[in-house]
């Protein structure tokens, strides 16, 4: 028991719980278990270390590997009897058959279904045939179901036997500081691994009072928009890396707590904007701003561009490097887009004439604030209302080329307008899918305003 | 050196109380009390069809845990005692979830009737073809005399496929009316309008013979019983150890000298009278069956057993016990729930612990039937993402419940991070990042149901955009209620600005 606690940290009711429920090997099992809770609080990890210690025949089946039922009923059997022959098995009926080979065994059985929920997309009544699995078969079999949804996510058909329910909370602030401050020792060794450190100073680091404190600090910024302990850990292991350079570097001195939260807080602020995204920084440079950076990309590694691309949709707009005409058809289509096609004339035309304004229509313009076009997203247009819109827009008159037309192929290309796949030009229908970041960026390098032609913010 | 001794021997005791409770609890399928009415009625119906060949279809039908399986089962196990089951009679039991297509369960039919072999590679043109050729194999076996037949259909509402036609239902049932085999058809669902899923002919074949079980019912000596009376009689007969067992075995080698000379007769009337003095054991067959020698439970110390059921006793009686029991029936009478509760109970047997608390008993009970996973769920989002259902509930409220995208709740969001200057800003990815969290825990779920996130559909219907799908929220308001107000360590100005409504 104790070791099993040492392994999995903080969790210890819940493998009390286990424990008890599965028992000695000699007594019965419970006929199904349904554990539940947020991602990345142990569950697999508890349920698989308690069945290893326990030394019981268990089968583990991710739901996401074995997607169609028969690729399942096959796994748990190539499992269950460990061979590796062809085994047919097409239906429960089967599975059922092939458990009978093994009744005159009493030694338990448990069978985890990881990942559960994609079992209810599966099959009719697959789940209710799990729940009763004890049932049907005469065997000391266990169903264990885990899943990140709660049990009332899952419509059972009627007639189901009622499994019996744990839950895993999340893991609190304090617990997962002990969860990572366990794994300091791989921190220093992944630090030590990428940096060349004089030997006072590796004393230094290893000490367990700077990575708490180090933990602390990014604990206080990360706990907020996250709790999922991966993604914590991940995280964790990029900032450790830049606290310590300045110790590395000799600049500020290990024991110089304020120094360091004072170095440590703006890159922590900057590393939150990619949690989750997980790209890589571990070369930290200065993103210099424009079309030159562009240039100069490919004396860059790939990581690098990829993360600066993606930090900012500015240089992620401007990476593309399109054609003049082609930015304003990709300005056109954006605006046909998100601007109501009855607008059009007021809009772009120069003589449009006066509007008089309508009590019922300010009105209804100011209470509505929420059902804005840039917020309900691009509606379809046609392939006239784009011509007619870019010619608006565009100062200098130019002929409908070819050339032109095939621009807006390469925009459909780079997946900035999807299109119909029609062929017919007065058919086909396009809609702009780029944001309103981007084509602000693609205005500013042709010196157009954006604004001043959407009508959500006249 | 004595003092270990005794741990030892109370640990060893323990452990017996606790597997042959669980087994009890389990393994039983047998042990059935209440409902004799039910009970005799069916069991006249088996044993008219197994011994006088006539044939017979009926009904039973109850909700879901109120022991009809159980009650088949131990009519079963009673005519096994009194006739030769396994000579006179085939029994076949079918359930829907498994046999949910007419070919998958005319296979189980002939391998329950271990005709395979007669079977063979033959071709059939049509179900009925092969069931007849399946009871004519019955007729022209070697004895020339005619085997009846118990069906057996378990979740018989989902035989009634819609809009497939019945043909398993309709020719079974054809069968009771005919003169080719005796035979019993024994349905049993949770369904009370199982009779309008039935079609035209297949109706028109049964026999309208309907056997009902309800939980509550009165039994029959007319005292009224109320489910909490049946709970502390579940209670009490699940969790009493037999005092018979430990004699029992010690007698057991003359037992069985006696059994073997007398006759058939005999031994029912002495197992009558065993099951009279100590309902509370376990029979026989299910040791047998779950192939444990009920010699290991002669360890058990008779004093021990006895200072058990004194304890039993004491528990039934406790106040605080019949109030949580009372609560439970509040929310289910479901006996496989209350079973399930139970095993959770004996689980916790040890040790430390030799005896059962009321306490865990009333903390089992709340967890199973109030568990509130969905607001612990809601709790255990970290501040970012409750700030979107916040604002998700916020936009909902204003628009009447119309369903919201991801850049509509960004919008409220954002309204309120700039009011609040204290709160970190977040980039935009990250917060879509959430957004998916949160559909991904299924707190949202997108309008058209079909496209939900793990539903492979096609392209072209989904073709709008992440950002501009439409979402609406999947909890109730009272949850995120209840969330926020027992949010650990949450920033006061979230929880004014969900108090104070809209922005």
């Amino acid at each position: 028991m104790e070791d099993i606690q040492a392994t999995v940290p903080c969790r210890d009711s819940q493998l009390k719980e286990l424990f008890e429920l599965l028992g000695d090997g000699d007594e019965p099992l419970p006929c199904s278990i349904f554990i539940s809770g947020n991602m990345a609080t142990g569950k697999s990890l508890c349920v698989n270390s308690v069945l290893q210690y326990l030394g019981f025949k268990h089968i583990e089946i991710d739901c996401v590997e074995c997607y169609a039922p028969k690729i399942m009923y096959e796994c748990i059997i190539c499992e269950l009897f460990e061979e590796d022959e062809n085994i047919k098995c097409e239906t429960m009926v089967d599975l059922f058959n092939s458990l009978k080979r093994i009744e005159n065994t009493r030694e338990p059985i448990v069978i985890v279904f990881d990942r559960a929920e994609r079992l209810r997309t599966m099959d009719h009544s697959i789940i209710s045939s799990f729940l009763r699995l004890r049932e049907f078969c005469n065997l000391n079999i266990c169903t264990i179901f885990i899943t990140h949804l709660i049990y009332e996510n899952f419509y059972f058909r009627m007639g189901v036997r009622e499994p019996i329910r744990l839950y895993f909370p999340n893991y609190s602030k304090e617990e997962l500081f002990k969860i990572i401050f366990l794994k300091q020792k791989s921190f220093t060794y992944h630090l030590l691994f990428n940096y060349e450190v004089e030997d006072e100073i590796k004393a230094e680091l290893d000490k367990p009072e700077l990575f708490a404190n180090f933990l602390n600090a990014f604990l206080s910024v990360f706990y907020r928009p996250c709790r999922d302990l991966i993604e914590l850990q991940h995280m964790a292991r990029n900032n450790f890396v830049k606290y310590c350079e300045p110790i590395i570097r000799n600049e500020i001195q290990a024991q110089d707590l304020t120094k360091l939260w004072r170095h440590i807080s703006p890159i922590l602020k900057s590393s939150l904007e990619l949690l989750y995204l997980r790209i890589s920084d571990s070369k930290p440079q200065n993103p210099s701003p424009g079309k030159e950076n562009a240039e100069h990309a490919g004396s860059f590694n790939f990581e690098n561009i990829l993360k600066e691309e993606l930090t900012s949709t500015k240089t992620f707009a401007q990476s593309f490097e399109l054609p003049y005409y082609a930015k304003y058809l990709l300005i056109a289509a954006y605006l046909a887009s998100y601007n109501p096609p009855k607008e059009d004339k007021r809009l772009f035309m120069k003589n449009h004439g006066k509007q008089r304004k309508r009590m019922q229509q300010v009105k209804a313009k100011a209470k509505i604030n929420e059902k804005l076009n840039t917020q309900l997203g691009p509606k379809v247009f046609t392939l006239d209302r784009l011509l007619a819109i870019f010619y608006a827009i565009l100062e200098d008159k130019i002929g409908l080329t070819s050339n032109l037309l095939a621009q807006i192929a390469t925009l459909v290309e780079l997946k900035l307008i999807a299109g119909g796949k029609e062929i017919d030009l007065d058919a086909a229908k396009y809609k702009c899918i780029v944001g309103y970041d981007f084509i602000a960026a693609v205005a500013q390098t042709v010196g157009f305003n954006v604004r001043k032609y959407l009508y959500d913010f006249i | 050196m004595r003092e270990l001794k005794k741990e030892n021997y109370s640990a060893v005791q323990i452990k017996l109380v606790r597997k042959y409770l669980k087994l009890k609890i389990i393994e039983d399928n047998i042990s059935f009390q209440r409902h004799n009415q039910e009970r005799n009625h069916v069991y006249d119906l088996m044993k008219r069809t197994v011994v006088y060949g006539e044939s017979h279809s009926a009904l039973l039908i109850g909700p879901r845990g109120c022991g009809k399986t159980t009650l088949l089962n131990s009519v079963l196990h009673q005519l096994s005692k009194e006739v030769d089951l396994t000579n006179d009679a085939i029994i076949v039991k079918l359930d829907g979830l498994i046999h949910y297509d007419d070919k998958i369960a005319l296979k189980s039919i002939t391998a329950q009737m271990q005709l395979e072999n007669a079977v063979g590679d033959r071709v059939f043109g049509t179900f009925a073809e092969n069931l007849s050729f399946l009871l004519s194999c019955l007729q022209s076996g070697s004895d020339r005399r005619c085997r009846s037949m118990v069906f057996l259909l378990e979740q018989l509402d989902l035989f009634c496929h819609s809009g497939i036609t019945q043909t398993l239902l309709y020719n079974l049932f054809d069968v009771t009316h005919s003169k080719s085999a005796p035979m019993c058809v024994i349905g049993i669902t949770n369904r009370l309008d199982v009779m309008d899923l039935f079609e035209k002919r297949v109706k028109s074949r049964f026999s309208h013979r309907h056997i009902f079980m309800f939980p509550n019912e009165t039994s029959e000596n007319d005292t009224p019983s109320s489910p909490v009376d049946t709970c502390k009689c579940v209670l009490q007969q699940l969790l009493t150890m037999s005092t018979g067992v430990v004699n029992k075995i010690s007698n057991s080698p003359k037992k069985r000298k006696k059994g073997s000379r007398k006759s058939i007769v005999n031994t029912e009337e002495q197992s009558q009278s065993d099951t009279d003095t100590e309902s509370h054991s376990l029979p026989e067959e299910v040791l047998h069956r779950c192939q444990i020698d009920s010699q290991e439970f002669a360890e058990l110390d008779p004093a021990f057993v006895e200072d058990w059921n004194t304890h039993i006793q004491m528990l039934v009686q406790d106040e605080k016990v019949i109030d949580v029991l009372e609560k439970l029936c509040y929310y289910t009478v479901n006996e496989q729930i209350f079973r399930n509760i139970l095993f959770q109970l004996v689980c916790k047997l040890s040790i430390k612990k030799p005896y059962i608390d009321a306490a865990d008993l009333i903390s089992i009970i709340d967890n199973t039937v109030a568990p509130e996973q969905r607001v612990k769920l809601l709790q255990s989002l970290s501040i970012l993402e409750l700030s979107l259902v916040i604002a998700m509930k916020h936009g909902m409220d204003i628009f009447d419940g119309q369903p919201m995208n991801f850049e509509m709740i960004l919008h409220r969001y954002t309204k309120f991070a700039n009011i609040h200057s204290s709160t970190q800003s977040v980039p935009r990815p990250v917060i879509l990042k959430a957004f998916e969290h949160l559909q991904a825990l299924e707190i949202i779920m997108p309008v058209r149901t079909t496209d939900s996130l793990y539903a492979t559909g096609d392209t072209t219907t989904s073709r709008v955009q992440k950002e501009y799908k439409l979402f609406t929220l999947a909890v109730p308001v009272e949850d995120i209620d209840e969330a926020v107000k027992g949010f650990k360590a949450l920033p006061t100005e979230i929880s004014h600005w969900y108090h104070n409504s809209v922005i």
